[in-house]
This record gives structure tokens, sequence and C-alpha cells, in this order.
């Protein structure tokens, strides 16, 4: 996924200190590769390797550079890098642009910006928001919990009873991050962080009691901004003759924005504390994550206990 | 009308790792799939053939010997799963 300098510029005049220079009308540029150049080689003429798709960012180092060349010379060396038709350029230390540089960022029709950031530090924080920008996201279907660490997205039918049963698993103590639908991005250590869409966050939707805004009835232990996701439980109703792994041994899988997940599908009867039903599944896999898989211990005792006997 | 029947076999058990979580899962599966009730164990120690924690108490191991009741009225069809099962190593060795 690719993202634009409008982009950047929006999510970064806060965190990045960004200031647009020149070239609103060129906002719609795509930042082809995520990352940021220093172009420090290719002023002093180096061309064999250049990042033309990356951002460029002009520190100190560059500026001082610039300065100790003729007119002619730092006029050339600029127009060879904005001939290369880069994204964008940053500069940082929030100094003032040159007036080259200036001219030719209209000439190339080259967006310019400003950070009062030194440089190093806003080649770390931008990477970390292009990044972010960029991850791999998607919207689902479902109501997610942390319960003990463990991030749980609850799907099923409308009307199943996934927010009844997400309000007793507060009630028990757990924390809700989001009601029926969640937010998924794929972060940079390849785990995925489901939250909730910002406008409705915190809020849930009863059936028969309607919206209610669950720290205010709950507190604030009630409710988490986002939580790595572990699992997924999928609601359905009873049938006798489903076709479902009654051991747990081999659980099923379901894939989230390219990953696999554990996927447990719990029939809902009457009868069945679902709350009740999601904690286990929970904490039966925390406890399978920590070595102990209950369904294979069980298995291997049965099994040689049958082999001891046979003398096999 | 209904006719209530009552159908007793022997059945042997011949894979290797005995009737552990995998069989005892396809066992619950078909006998899920019947009405009739369905004992299956050593003879007066028997358990329903539609819970798994039971049927992981039968010793079930290879050589086994173990008794199967089916009674209901589709207690034929379900002898014949459950026999399918036996007679199949349970799709095991």
């Amino acid at each position: 996924m690719a993202i634009t300098l409008k982009e950047l510029l929006d999510a970064g005049c806060e965190r990045l200190s960004l200031e647009l220079v020149w070239g609103e009308e060129y906002l719609e540029r795509v930042i082809e590769e995520k990352a940021i150049n220093r172009p420090g080689l290719a002023l002093t003429g180096f061309f064999q390797y250049f990042a033309q798709r990356r951002l460029q960012v002009f520190g100190l180092a560059e500026f001082t550079y610039l300065k100790s060349l003729t007119a002619k010379e730092r006029e050339e060396r600029l127009r060879a890098i904005l001939e290369k038709n880069v994204p964008g350029i940053i500069i940082a230390r929030n100094r003032n642009p040159l007036s080259e540089l200036l001219t030719l960022a209209e000439e190339y029709k080259t967006p310019l910006f400003r950070t009062t950031m030194i440089t190093s530090h806003f080649i770390n924080e931008s990477t970390v928001l292009i990044e972010e920008l960029t991850a791999p996201r998607a919207r689902m279907q479902g109501t997610m919990l942390d319960i003990m660490g463990v991030g749980v997205l609850l799907q099923g039918a409308a009307g199943i009873g996934k927010s009844e049963t997400a309000l007793s698993l507060i009630d028990k103590g757990y924390s809700l991050v989001s009601d029926d639908v969640t937010e998924v991005v794929k972060n940079s250590r390849g785990r995925v962080l489901g939250f909730a869409n910002e406008m409705t966050r915190y809020h849930m939707e009863i059936r028969g009691v309607g919206i209610v805004h669950v720290p205010s009835l709950f507190g604030m232990g009630s409710i988490r901004r986002e939580a790595e996701l572990d699992i997924v439980i999928k609601f359905h109703p009873y049938v006798n003759d489903a076709d479902e792994d009654r051991t747990g041994i081999l659980p099923a899988e379901v894939d989230v924005l390219g990953l696999k997940f554990p996927y447990y599908r719990l029939p809902v009867s009457p009868g069945r504390d679902m709350a009740n039903m999601v904690e286990t599944t929970a904490l039966n896999h925390k406890l399978k994550m920590l070595g102990h898989d209950a369904a294979k211990e069980l298995d291997e005792k049965v099994i040689g206990s049958f082999l001891n006997r046979t003398g096999a | 009308m209904t006719t209530e029947q009552t159908i007793v076999r022997e059945f042997k058990v011949e894979n290797k790792y005995g009737i552990h979580a995998r069989p005892a899962a396809l066992l619950v599966k078909v006998a899920g799939k019947f009405t009739c009730e369905i004992l299956i164990g050593k003879k007066g120690a028997e358990v329903s053939a539609k819970s798994i924690m039971g049927l992981l108490t039968i010793e079930g191991h290879q050589g086994a010997l173990l008794y199967v009741q089916t009674v209901g009225e589709d207690a034929e069809e379900a002898m014949a799963g459950i026999a399918d099962l036996f007679e199949n190593k349970f799709f095991e060795d």
C-alpha cells in the first residue's frame, strides 16, 4: 500500500512538526518507496546509486555542504536531484530553503516541506509513521475483547449474543476493545492489532437497552484502546451433526490480513453460558501458548497406557 | 408406529493406538448422527458413545473386546456406522 504526500502531511503535521513550504497542488504525488533518503552523496554528483523514489531529507550536513559550493555548482547539483523527479523534499531543523531549492522545486513541481525536528530524529519518526500509514488494514465484523492478555475477536450472526456475551465478560473483569466492528492493522512486528472505530469507541449497543458507554458504567478498567489479536471465536446456532472438532487437538485456522489465527467455533444453545465458554477458550489458548496442550497431553496419556498394556 | 429395537455386537480394537482422542472424536461424530442410545465398553462398564470423555475411560487398547449396544429407532443404522469405524481401524495405521 502506498501513500500520497497529502496523507503524510495530514498525519505528520503534529507528529513530525511537518509544514508545507511549497507545492499545495502536487500533494497527490505518491511516495513509491517507504523510506527516507539523505541525498548527501548525490549532492557531490554521485548518481550511480540514488534512491530517487524516496523522500529526500536535507539536514545540517547537506546544507553545510551546499554552502561550500559556488552558486553555479549548487544550482547544478540540486537540479540533478530534482530532475530525477523525487516525490518530495523535506528540510530539517526548520531552516529556510535556499532560493535555488525553492526555484527548482517550482520548476520540477516537487513539493517542499519543512520540519523543526533534527534530521536523524525526523528519519526515525517518519519511517515509523509511514509504516503505520501503509500497513495492511481491514474492517472486520466482530466484537473484540482482551481476556487476561488474550486478544479475542468474537464473531457471529446478528442477534446471536456477541454484545451480551461481551457485557458478561466485562462484568467478569475483562476489557472491551471494540463492539461489533473492529478495525485491524498488521504492524511491523507481524502482529495484528485490533481497535475500535474512533467514532463509536467504548460504546456498545445492547438489544433492549440501547447504546451504553462502557467506561461510565463499568469503570476505566473495562476498556482497552487496542489489543493484539490472538484468537477468533465464531458463535453459531447449535446443530447436532456439525462437523466440529470435539477434542481441540486440531483447531481450525482463519486468515486475518494474511496471517493465520486459531479459529474456534462455539455452538450457542440454551443453557450454555457463552461468556464462560469464551473465557475458557481464551484461557485454554493461553495455556497452550505456555506449552500445555491439555487435549494432546490427555491423548498421550491414554495412548501410553494402551501401549504399556499390550507390551508394544 | 415407532419400533424400538436393541442390537448388541462385539468388536475388537485393531488399530495400534487404540481408542485415543482421534478415534473417540470419530465415534462421537458418527454416534451423534443417530437418535438412538449407543453404549460402548467392557461388559458392565459401558459408556455413551456420544461422550468423548466417556470413550477415553473404556480402555480401548489394541486387542480389547468392546461391547456395543444400540437402542432405538435407528439402532440398525447406528450399529452399521459404528461397525464401519471398527472395521476400518478408525482410519489409522
